[in-house]
């Protein structure tokens, strides 16, 4: 059964408010996947007809966006998503040791969503913290960085209570010296 | 060449408490630069602005390094149509996270300096494009933009001049190809982020077809340290032909990862081993990686005297790329390495040129090969091929940036790679 | 005038365009994927590389500059270029794989590169043998594949639409398909998705691809990703023959191919005709080789005590000199038809006319709101122009219905045309006179006709048609008739078999002849049963009589139609100037 999905009236509001950035209705469609995404929990082709429809756009120029993008979720995914980077600097930081240590734990692979749907592990390329290697993400949100095997658990437990990390503001160094 | 960096104290991004508030931004000097190019005396023509930014020789903090101000000059002049200018804080190449520190600590100096630099080129809309992993940034530029607009630095009739000017921010949504200025145009319209044919440039036909200037948000930043101080002592800063301050964003096997102000020219040696604390545990180290991830790496035996700026750096046969430094030690086989900066490659190519496409994915496929011991010496030659059939044959550079590393990595660690091929033995039947 | 120099040959040129268009309208080959002429260009298989430069000239003398060995100075672009987006230039210099190397290794390589990721399934790939991979990896290609890892598995034989099928392991992702349906037909049917070397093109995951304009993107992919529904494993290119023709189910008159074998039209594919129909034809008008190959009238057939029964040739002439003999010439009614060709319309006329009858009535078959805003339009006819041209009485279908039930009439001559199923009219008013109709295919009107004559498709013989934008253009001949022998009729297009001799050739068997005769021949026929003056040796020869006649038509001629693929004619007389 597929479900039914509508924009309620603040959404469409705020879909004509991004709408009058740009000159035209095309650019309006990334921003409104992602308002759609935030809402519904992801993109899939029933929501991607939303946007079309809403925007007045191609249903296959929605789609052909939303997948060339990987942070637009296609499928439903788990409630959250935990993006570990393995590119360069993480993975000489032990990345894919935290991934390892991720699939173990939580008993799936990267790339797969643990049968409660609570949790999805996907390895994924550089988010810009590589100085806090190695580091995840939650759910396109929260970057939890200089990861370890401890870390990541008492992220698990938390994130079974509900509760999301919060944002990590990590002063240059230079300007600890200074103050 | 010498840099009195211990003295060094960061004017980018100044240790300054609460700098990402605009009272206190504003405290400190902030938005006097607006102020001189838009009214008052000081007031500069357009023209005037263009010239003392190209007079600076910012050199694009993106990766091409490019002056910044011979970019704007590419405009045409003002037809009464729409212009625009694109602020580039994709930031995607592995081993680059400075601009964040930009989005966080000093947000304003970014947005004044895309006013000033709007104001040269005659463009009323500012878009910048931002990733969009980094959420909470964006915010903070929202936050930040909002503040601006409140204060009368944008929107109608800037204090008073008759310029006006709007900015809004746009966030990306996972693709590194986003980052290369003409597949950021297409991502901004809406469409898939394929980078487009040149010519013609972005400044003859860019945006909508209308004429665009993208700056990487690192550039835009420095613009109200040129226009306040003025080109002579910009010039001054750091290397003479590639002059400035520059965030450097030290990564990988550093006691003190993170991101560092001081300028341009510093010894590479120094930045590792005084700046970021050198290796932990003492290691050596066997590469760095200059500039992001489609630098090519430098061998860490032949570090001395290397400098990050652009002709150093090419002397050394690397690049200044973003200025983020990954630093390898000696128990990382380049194999391993250098399969996933190929993977990385493989994952982010758009897929439009054929050579990208199917090359890219060859490259992963070969060096796993290897790294898996099934690779045998002659996969070190095809390798070599593969490289040579990607290299300035695609629409970007993002074939280059894929086969570089890689062509790089087997011309100066060629004995790691050796080491894991099988030496075939032709037995007798 | 402006100069570019292509593999040390000089070439004038006036317009500036791309430079791969320039080396193909001159003859020259430069292999290619993406580009096609009527989309817009990204450049992105990098399969036409060539290197270029450029004379450099002395500022002062405004002469190019020569070097020591009086050649002149030549400035290289760095890297190797793309012919197909690669603006020429007064002064350009460019080698193709014909004089260098390096243009010659890159080919090579991207060729390898498209190959790796392609499944190489070509003996049963629908697309083999007029594949432009195929043909270019034979000519360009390396010579082995090097590439000893998993392909990228991607889906198979996926139905896109009722008429297209997608295989998109073999997509080379050119994405001329995509352009087509954003830039010409203009559904926004289809998009690449995912990225990388996982991209290929579909629709939105629900959407049918019904673009009616669908199967243009199987004609312009360059592989065998994108194959018809319809034509897929039925025969092979080679086994066919291609014979230029104009589509009849439809007053824009788009030129086309017919592929034949064994006397089937087995499909049609768009011919190029900037002036009509550029390189486009709507997915409908292929479906009309159906109308060539089946429920054909063969044989003539006559009405005996309400059935309906085949009969000689002989008897039906004898049949209709008899009737008209029976009848005075203000008995019978004539209807000419816009699908059938000028010829056949203007012989029914003039033939009639030698016995007197004067008037043709012809129904124009036009449904409002029909056409498109690109090739099809509101008339479904070929040659309701012809109609107009030969001085036909338009009528409407109420004013037609009017006529046939009008008991004046005894004897009613129909032309090639499924008149009845437009014409709202009953049995029983028909029942009096005695109904003739000319024939291809059984329809309404031959199941009510006393005598149904079989004559030609358009398929099977020469004819004009002028289509709704007043342009003459014709068809030839793709199959053969009973009557018919490709190798007397010049005009055929032959087969090996009729060259060489040999038997492994499209023309393998007799079958599939229908028992039909030209319109204006079968006129002529009866016409020596009744001993008229009516001597026509051949098409040509009717539309000389035609050309003499009808000022408009003036100096028109198949020679001309083929060298200037159809002419524009000029059929409304001038206004007359009221003072
Ligand atoms: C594949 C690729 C990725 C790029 N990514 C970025 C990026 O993330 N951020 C950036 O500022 N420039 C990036 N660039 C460079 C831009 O194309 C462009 O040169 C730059 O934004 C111009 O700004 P600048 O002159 O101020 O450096 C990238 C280039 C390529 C080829
Ligand atoms: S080089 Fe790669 S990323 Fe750049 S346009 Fe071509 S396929 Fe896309
Ligand atoms: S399906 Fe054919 S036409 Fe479409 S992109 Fe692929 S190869 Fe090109
Ligand atoms: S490499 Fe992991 S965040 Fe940059
Ligand atoms: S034809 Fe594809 S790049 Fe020129």
């Amino acid at each position: 059964m597929s479900k039914e999905y509508t924009f309620d009236k603040d959404d469409l509001k705020k879909i004509e408010e991004i709408k009058s950035r740009y000159p035209e209705v095309t650019p309006a469609v990334m921003p409104v996947l992602w308002l759609a995404q935030d809402k519904f929990g992801h993109v899939e082709p029933a929501v991607q007809k939303l946007v079309a429809d809403t925007l007045g756009l191609p249903q296959a120029h929605v789609q052909g966006v939303a997948s060339f993008y990987t942070q637009y979720y296609k499928k439903e995914k788990g409630k959250f998503v935990l993006d570990v980077c393995t590119s360069f600097s993480c993975q000489i930081c032990g990345g894919y040791e935290i991934l390892d240590h991720l699939e173990n734990k939580l008993g799936i692979k990267a790339g797969e969503t643990t049968e409660d749907g609570m949790f999805s592990i996907q390895s994924v390329e550089c988010l810009g913290a590589c100085g806090y290697a190695p580091m995840l993400q939650v759910t396109n949100d929260k970057y939890v960085n200089n990861l370890t095997t401890e870390k990541v658990d008492s992220l698990i437990e938390n994130l079974k209570q509900g509760k999301m990390p919060e944002f990590e503001s990590i002063p240059m160094p230079q300007h600890e010296t200074e103050s | 060449m010498n840099i009195d960096w211990k003295n060094y104290k960061p004017i980018l991004i100044p240790a300054i408490k609460d700098l990402h508030k605009i009272d206190v931004y504003e405290k400190n000097g902030g938005y006097k630069a607006l102020k001189k190019v838009l009214s008052g005396k000081s007031k500069m023509t357009p023209e005037e602005v263009v010239n003392e930014v190209k007079d600076a020789n910012i050199r694009g903090r993106g990766g091409a390094g490019f002056n910044a101000g011979l970019k704007w000059s590419f405009m045409p002049k003002p037809d009464g149509g729409p212009r625009y200018l694109a602020c580039n804080g994709d930031e995607s190449e592995p081993g680059t996270f400075k601009d964040r520190k930009i989005f966080e600590y000093n947000p304003h100096s970014f947005i004044e300096g895309a006013i000033i630099a709007a104001y040269a080129m005659q463009i009323q809309t500012i878009y910048v494009y931002i990733r969009g992993e980094y959420r909470d940034f964006i915010d903070m530029m929202d936050v930040a933009i909002s503040d601006a607009y409140k204060k009368g630095y944008l929107g109608k009739d800037i204090l008073k001049s008759g310029f006006s000017v709007d900015m809004y921010t746009h966030m990306g949504a996972g693709a590194y190809i986003c980052g290369e200025e003409s597949s950021l145009m297409n991502s901004l319209e809406g469409k898939r982020g394929y980078p487009r044919v040149k010519p013609p440039f972005p400044a003859q036909k860019g945006l909508w077809g209308r004429p665009t200037t993208i700056n990487n948000i690192e550039t835009l930043a420095n613009v109200p340290l040129v226009i306040n101080n003025g080109a002579k002592w910009f010039k001054g800063i750091g290397a003479e032909t590639h002059p400035g301050p520059v965030l450097y964003g030290i990564s990988g096997h550093v006691n003190r990862p993170g991101v560092y102000e001081y300028p341009t020219g510093m010894l590479l040696t120094d930045l590792i081993n005084e700046v970021a604390g050198g290796v932990p545990g003492g290691k050596k180290v066997k590469a760095v990686v200059p500039g992001g991830s489609s630098t090519p790496p430098l061998r860490g035996d032949s570090l001395d005297g290397v400098r990050m700026d652009a002709d150093s750096l090419r002397e050394a046969g690397s690049m200044m790329g973003t200025a983020g430094i990954c630093v390898v030690d000696e128990t990382v086989d380049m194999v391993d390495f250098t399969w996933r900066i190929s993977g990385f490659y493989h994952h982010e190519s758009c897929g439009q040129c054929t050579p990208c496409r199917d090359g890219t994915g060859w490259l992963e496929k070969t060096l796993d090969k290897i790294r898996r011991g099934d690779g045998e010496m002659r996969d070190i030659d095809l390798l070599y091929e593969i490289c040579t059939k990607m290299e300035g044959r695609t629409i970007c550079a993002l074939a280059d940036a894929a086969a570089w590393p890689v062509r790089y990595a087997l011309d100066r660690f060629r004995e790691d790679f050796e080491a894991r091929c099988k030496k075939t033995v032709y037995a007798l039947a | 005038m402006a100069e570019i120099i292509i593999d040390d040959k000089k070439f004038e040129f006036e317009e500036v365009g791309k430079v791969l268009q320039f080396i193909l309208d001159n003859g020259m080959d430069l292999p290619f994927f993406c580009y096609h002429p009527s989309l817009s260009i990204p450049a992105n298989c990098r399969q036409c590389f060539i290197e270029a430069g450029q004379m450099v000239k002395d500022r002062e003398s405004g002469e190019y500059e020569l070097d020591e060995d009086g050649n002149p100075v030549i400035r290289w672009f760095p890297k190797l270029m793309t012919a197909c987006s690669l603006d020429m230039a007064d002064g350009m210099v460019i080698k193709t794989h014909v004089t260098s190397e390096k243009v010659k290794v890159a080919q090579a390589d991207t060729l390898e590169l498209i190959l790796i990721n392609h499944p190489l399934d070509c003996p049963i790939c629908d697309q083999a043998g007029e594949c432009p991979l195929q043909i270019q990896t034979y000519k360009y290609g390396p010579e082995g594949s090097r590439f000893e890892h998993k392909k990228v598995h991607k889906p198979k034989r996926i139905q896109l639409g009722p008429r297209v099928i997608l295989d998109a392991e073999r997509c080379i992702n050119c994405t001329r398909c995509v352009r087509f349906t954003d830039e010409v037909s203009k559904t926004h049917q289809l998009s690449i998705v995912s990225r990388g070397d996982k991209n290929y093109p579909i629709t939105a995951e629900g959407q049918v691809f019904d673009d009616p304009y669908s199967l243009n993107t199987v004609d312009i992919c360059p592989v065998g990703a994108l194959t018809s529904a319809d034509f897929r494993f039925k025969a092979r290119v080679w086994e066919m023959n291609q014979t230029p023709s104009i589509d009849v189910t439809n007053g824009k008159g788009v030129n086309i191919d017919l592929w034949t074998r064994d006397n089937l039209v087995m499909r049609i594919t768009p011919r190029f005709n900037k002036e009509v129909n550029d390189h486009w034809m709507p997915d409908i008008g292929r479906e009309a080789y159906r109308l060539f190959n089946e429920n054909r009238v063969s044989k003539p057939i006559i009405k005996l005590d309400g059935d309906q029964v085949r009969s000689s040739w002989n008897n039906a002439f004898m049949t209709v000199s008899e009737k008209i003999s029976s009848v005075k010439s203000d008995e019978i009614l004539l209807i000419g038809s816009p699908y059938a060709s000028l010829e056949d319309n203007y012989a029914f006329q003039n033939w009639f006319n030698r016995l007197g009858v004067s008037d043709v009535y012809f129904t124009p078959h036009i449904e409002k709101g029909y056409g498109d805003d690109l090739l099809l339009v509101d008339d479904h006819a070929p040659n309701t122009n012809g109609c107009k041209a030969l001085g036909f009485k338009e009528v409407d279908a109420k004013k037609m219905a009017k006529l046939l039930s009008d008991e004046s009439y005894k004897a009613v001559f129909i032309l090639g045309d499924d008149l009845l199923s437009r014409v709202d009219i009953d049995d029983s008013a028909l029942e009096s006179k005695y109904l003739v109709s000319f024939a291809t295919n059984h329809t309404e009107t031959t199941k009510k006709s006393d005598l149904v004559i079989p004559i030609t498709s358009s398929a099977e013989h020469i004819g004009s048609y002028i289509n709704v934008d007043e342009r003459i253009q014709r068809t030839i001949p793709a199959k053969e008739t009973m009557y018919t022998n490709r190798k007397l009729d010049l005009e055929m297009s032959m087969g090996r078999l009729d060259h060489f001799g040999t038997k492994f050739d499209n023309w393998v068997s007799d079958k599939n002849r229908v028992d039909c005769i030209p319109a204006w021949e079968v006129l002529v026929r009866i016409g020596n049963e009744m001993n008229l003056e009516f001597n026509f040796a051949s098409p040509q020869d009717v539309l000389e009589d035609i050309t003499d006649k009808i000022p408009a038509l003036e100096n028109v001629s198949y020679d001309r139609m083929d060298k200037e693929n159809g002419i524009a004619l000029k059929l409304s007389a001038p206004k007359s100037v009221t003072t």
